[in-house]
């Protein structure tokens, strides 16, 4: 045979073999909890489900969580930003290094021009691309951000209205979108609409249609309400965090038993938070259960206003030893549940080393009233604002039934003030002082402890009280101020840690709250879903999986 | 007659006012904070007032109302807090859905009420009306979307022949009238069709029943006229009242879809208005019930309308 | 509303003969069906009168480690709750205030219906116009629609959905009692009692209001079970009571997920709505044909 022959036959058997059945896709459908899909323009909201599905997955921010591990605490490391540094001198402007390389979905560059305009969306009202919308759950999480500066194409600088270490936490709130990909979307709107701000509403509306972000995911289908598609990014700047899985299609499910029927015929591949009593029928059907702690505390803030039975240090300590959170854990939540010991567990960096031990001990909470001036007959009064639902709350009223029961025994006669869920939040804003509150001496509000403002100094700094922020107790202690002080000026990581862990440490040994649970986040994943890790955040990283088809 | 329908149309309008009137003053005396979907809890009272500047919630509600059913007349139902979206569009969508969910129950409970409405009358007293009855009386006894999650738990989860929520395998704007869409309208459209089933059953069985026992019928019996021309009387006569039943169904399917959609999440009005109202939308929970309202009041209007075309006694001066 | 036009002149005629509503009630007790359903309600609802002095645990103390036990445990007959609590003593309980919540707002707008009902209908003209125009106002929101409405505008809570409920049953009764009004209006009995002098009041106290209250009577009881269902599902939406107390639709609700460790449990409440809402339907039924001169 004649070479060229031979290159035939090659050639032929190239192409055959090229024209096998290509790979199906591999699709990943998941049932979330929220009842809209969260909004998909950079800033989600529908809390951190939100920043779950449509935050962290087709957007970034300077610096991001480390999602990588199931057994260890999750940190910020760089992001979009390779580095950042405080001004020696002034302490309220930061350099920060930006990646090289990062391109949008739409294909324009990231750089600091980006990371500008990104910050004035919702620093600065005069902007075009100003959206009022977004600044709620943005510019209250960096309360401390006043503007930003291109230094050069790849550095930006940042300042702050006063010394404040936790900034670069904070970033991992402020999702970068393509301002290129906007600028377009904004002269495509009808030359009819003259209002600059009409316009930015409907730019907006449409970037919110065709997403572009630098994340590991790109907008592939949406369905206003009813489903989201996501495909696989292969320019993603980081070849370890390429998605495996080529699709998600992301459902909005609200009800818990319509989402666990969803999964159980088969109609969902993954579902968050079953209802733990399904937890069983789940499990035998072959599904597996992922859970892992979150920095999610479920709590009763107290009043400390003046006359409240709470400014009492041996009630407070006692509250917190009256309760049996294992037998809660077992017997109410099917296991879905860690007791707490504090805000942070052992093995957290801003532990520390608290001398109080919130454990069961109801002989030592009983002398602790007795000493306090209670007794059997006389009784202490005590009441609590919580909701009947809620994102994060788990499941409110048995489990405040339960406390309501645990402290009957050591001399609490607790009354329950079951509320509207947004009513709640609206009283939390507030404040103990507020007609709102109704004589509640407590509240059952859960919260976020992945950054140190959202997990204590909110609450512990006596200028964070209402209206300003979380301090819905009025808390006024010169020490907790210092202590806050002495962490929020504390510039180096390690001294950083510290100061968080000074603060923590004093807030257990002053019982400032009434501490019950830590979530575990409990998703129910189909047996053909591999390599997924659950770390200990709100947050998931689902470029990992693969799933078999 | 059309005098009788313009004067109908021309009263309507003062009903239409008052309607908006209604749904402004509704969603406006709910307590609760308006910006609760973009103001997460930990955003500071001062954030909240500036918000609340930004979205025009500060300025008297005489002004807030005259502002928007301006709009509204001009077709702009305002935007969606929670999503930026035009409640104009959301709320169209979520119509086509409903409507598309509450034709089809409408054609179950329809046929199934008058073919089981007609054979309990005609067969009265005998084991068919018996069972026949008791069918209708369960259907409009039973809480619905109890039965609608009892359903799903048996075609669902346990046999694995029908989904479990949703409108379609793409989402409900790739609907398609195949078996792989069709699918996904079958449990909740016989979950929506159990109510009026019963009530269209029970009232056609004492419509008919009773005509049945008239003398007319006798008299057409003893004439020797065929059965069905019998029948055909007895029907027509039935029709005022049965249309009239009917079209109140028609017009419940439409606004109390709201359970059964919450259970399987079926995109329609009823599931908006539940997030709306958990999220205190205001301006897509105004627009939401404001359109529901008018095409209701539209319905009713043109109920009588055909009752007074089917019977001119019902007429009034 | 033809037939029950038709009814009304049967009735009215009826009337005149002594003894009409003791016809009424023997025919009631001669119906089997009835007299079964009346017997079930009334001792479901004297079980709910008398629930604190029959002896049962109370409804409100639960222990985690007794969740969800199924039918027959000793000493828990119906099985325990979510929360441990006995569902026998949780479900009379939750008669009380489910067959208050159900029959309630249907009382209410029962007469405040009737009343706009018949004024409207007998005096008609501008009278008729008014009250009739602004039902309609009312009616332009599927009664549904309406109780959500107004319940998520007002909160959740009992008070509340009496309120909401009893607004949205107002419309329908007022229509239905405006119809048979104006069919009974042009009879002869009325023109006679005009004549001789008698004054609006009286004629529709005394002689419409008896003729006309039985069918609106009868379309009220089967307004019942649509009550009770209605605020079933409000609560369902967690729009009605407020745990911790005890109401079958607010149990629905709170059991719903419990329904895949014990689905017996789980559907208590519902049956038990279920079988309250079928015996005043049959009863309204039964009342209906008892009432019929004609058969």
């Amino acid at each position: 045979m004649t070479s060229l022959h031979l290159i035939r036959i090659a050639l032929a058997a190239a192409i055959s073999a090229c024209a096998l059945p290509a790979v199906a896709e591999t699709v990943v459908r998941i049932g979330m909890t929220a009842a809209d899909i969260p909004r998909t323009l950079g800033q989600p909201d529908q809390g951190f489900e939100g920043n779950r599905f449509t935050g962290n997955t087709m957007y970034e921010g300077l610096t991001v969580w480390d999602l990588s591990a199931a057994d260890k605490p999750s940190e910020i490391i760089p992001g979009l930003a390779t580095g950042w540094a405080v001004d020696a001198a002034d302490k309220t402007r930061w350099t920060f290094r930006l990646r090289p390389g990062v391109t949008f979905h739409d294909g324009s560059d990231f750089d600091a021009d980006a990371v500008v305009w990104n910050v004035e969306k919702v620093l600065k009202q005069d902007a075009p691309q100003f959206d009022a919308s977004q600044v709620g759950v943005t510019a209250s999480r960096m309360p401390t951000l006043r503007a930003a500066r291109a230094i050069d194409n790849m550095t930006v600088e940042l300042t702050t209205s006063e010394p404040d270490s936790f900034l670069p936490i904070n970033l991992m709130n402020l999702y970068m979108a393509s301002p290129a990909h906007w600028r377009k979307l904004y002269d495509g709107v009808a030359a009819s609409v003259a209002d600059p701000k009409e316009r930015s509403k409907r730019a907006w509306d449409a970037f919110a249609r065709a997403a572009s972000g630098t994340g590991p995911w790109k907008m592939a289908g949406f369905v206003p309400r009813e489903r989201l598609e996501l495909v696989r990014n292969d320019a993603y700047w980081d070849p370890a965090r390429r998605p495996k899985v080529d699709r998600l299609v992301l459902l909005p499910m609200p009800e818990a038993s319509a989402r666990t029927a969803a999964l159980l015929s088969g109609q969902v591949d993954w579902i968050e938070a079953p209802a733990p009593d399904s937890i069983s029928q789940i499990k035998q059907r072959g599904f597996v259960i992922y859970a892992n702690e979150q920095p999610h505390v479920w709590p009763w803030q107290f009043s400390r206003i003046e006359g409240s039975p709470w400014n009492d240090l041996k009630v407070r300590k006692a509250a917190n030893l009256c309760v049996d959170r294992d037998a809660m854990r077992d017997g109410l939540l099917g296991g879905l549940m860690v007791a707490t010991t504090a805000t942070f567990e052992k093995g957290h960096p801003w532990h520390g080393h608290p001398t109080f031990e919130i454990r069961y001990d109801p002989d030592s909470a009983r002398a602790l009233m007795t000493q306090a001036g209670y007794s059997k007959t006389r009784r202490l009064k005590v009441k609590v604002q919580t909701s009947a639902s809620g994102s994060g709350q788990m499941l409110p009223v048995p489990m405040n039934e339960f406390v309501q029961q645990s402290l009957a025994e050591c001399f609490f006669d607790v009354e329950l003030d079951v509320i509207e869920w947004n009513t709640l939040f609206t009283n939390w804003r507030k404040g103990a002082k507020d007609d709102a509150a109704r004589g509640a001496t407590a509240i059952n509000v859960t919260y976020s402890s992945m950054d140190p403002f959202f997990a204590m100094v909110r609450f512990l700094d006596s200028r964070m009280a209402p209206p300003v922020s979380n301090n819905w107790g009025f808390i006024n202690d010169p020490e907790f101020d210092k202590r806050v002080a002495a962490a929020r000026h504390a510039f180096d990581p390690a001294e950083r840690d510290r100061a968080l862990a000074a603060l923590h440490e004093r807030s257990v040994d002053e019982a400032a709250f009434l501490w019950i649970a830590h979530d575990v986040g409990p998703r129910a994943l189909s047996p053909k879903i591999r390599n997924f890790v659950q770390p200990k955040s709100w947050f998931v990283d689902f470029s990992t999986m693969t799933i078999a088809n | 007659m059309l005098i009788y329908v313009v004067k109908r149309l021309v009263l309507m309008l003062p009903v239409v006012l008052c309607v908006a009137l209604v749904c402004f003053l509704l969603v406006h005396i709910a307590p609760g904070d308006p910006l609760i979907a973009v103001l997460p809890p930990d955003a500071s009272a001062e954030l909240a007032e500036q918000m609340k500047h930004v979205y025009g919630f500060d300025r008297p509600l005489p002004v807030q109302f005259g502002l928007w059913a301006w709009h509204a007349l001009q077709g702009n139902l305002g935007t969606s807090i929670a999503t930026g979206r035009p409640v104009a569009e959301e709320v169209s969508r979520a119509v086509g859905n409903t409507v598309m969910l509450a034709a089809v129950a409408a054609t179950i409970g329809f046929a199934l009420g008058l073919l089981f409405g007609f054979l309990a009358a005609y067969f009265r007293d005998s084991w068919i009306d018996r069972v026949v009855t008791t069918v209708a009386i369960a259907g409009v006894s039973m809480p619905h979307y109890w039965l609608g999650m009892v359903l799903v738990i048996i075609f669902s989860v346990v046999l694995g022949w029908l989904p479990a929520v949703g409108a379609g395998p793409g989402g409900s704007t790739s609907w398609a009238w195949d078996w792989a869409h069709m699918r996904f309208l079958v449990l909740p459209a016989v979950t929506l069709s159990v109510i009026p089933m019963g009530i269209v059953t029970r009232t056609v069985r004492a419509l008919v029943g009773d005509l049945l026992t008239q003398e007319f019928v006798l008299a057409l019996r003893a004439k020797g006229l065929a059965e069905t021309r019998v029948f055909r009387h007895v029907a027509k006569n039935a029709a005022p009242t049965a249309t009239a039943v009917m079209g109140l169904q028609l017009g419940y399917l439409l606004g109390g879809s709201i359970l059964v959609e919450t259970v399987f999440s079926w995109p329609g009005t009823g599931l908006l208005l539940n997030s709306a109202i958990f999220q205190r939308d205001l301006p897509l929970l105004q627009g939401t019930i404001l359109v529901l309202a008018l095409f209701f009041v539209v319905l009713n209007l043109a109920v009588d309308v055909l009752q007074a075309v089917i019977d001119p006694r019902i007429r009034r001066s | 509303m033809t037939v029950a036009a038709n009814d009304i002149v049967a009735v009215a005629r009826a009337d005149k003969a002594r003894g009409y509503w003791s016809l009424v009630g023997r025919r009631l007790a001669r119906d089997r069906v009835s007299t079964a359903c009346a017997l079930v309600i009334a001792l479901i609802a004297l079980g709910a009168v008398l629930a604190p002095w029959l002896g049962l645990a109370d409804p409100y103390q639960g222990s985690m480690i007794r969740r969800l036990r199924p039918i027959g445990t000793a000493g828990y007959p119906l099985g325990t709750d979510e929360l441990g609590r006995d569902m026998l003593t949780r479900l009379i309980y939750g008669g009380r205030l489910s067959l208050m919540i159900g029959l309630t707002p249907v009382a209410l707008a029962f007469v405040i219906g009737t009343t706009l009902g018949v004024i409207a209908g007998y005096l008609g003209g501008l009278v008729n116009q008014a009250i009739m125009r602004t039902v309609d106002v009312f009616y332009a929101f599927p009664s549904v629609l309406l109780a959500i409405a107004i319940s998520g505008a007002l909160g959740a809570g009992i008070v509340n959905s009496l309120l909401s409920l009893t607004i949205v049953f107002i419309p329908p009764i007022v229509r239905v009692a405006e119809s048979v009004t104006t069919s009974v209006r042009t009879l002869d009995f009325v023109d006679a009692a005009r004549a001789s002098g008698a004054g609006p009041l009286t004629i529709m106290r005394v002689h419409v209001l008896g003729n006309v209250l039985g069918p609106i009577f009868v379309y009220a009881t089967s307004l019942i079970s649509v009550c009770m269902i209605l605020a079933s599902g409000l609560s369902f939406l967690g729009l009605g009571t407020k745990p911790p107390e005890p109401e079958w639709g607010l149990m629905l609700n709170t059991l719903r997920t419990a329904i895949y460790l014990n689905p017996w449990v789980a559907a208590l409440p519902g049956a038990m709505i279920f079988v309250v809402s079928i015996g005043f339907n049959l009863l309204s039924d039964g009342l209906r044909s008892a009432m019929d001169v004609r058969s």
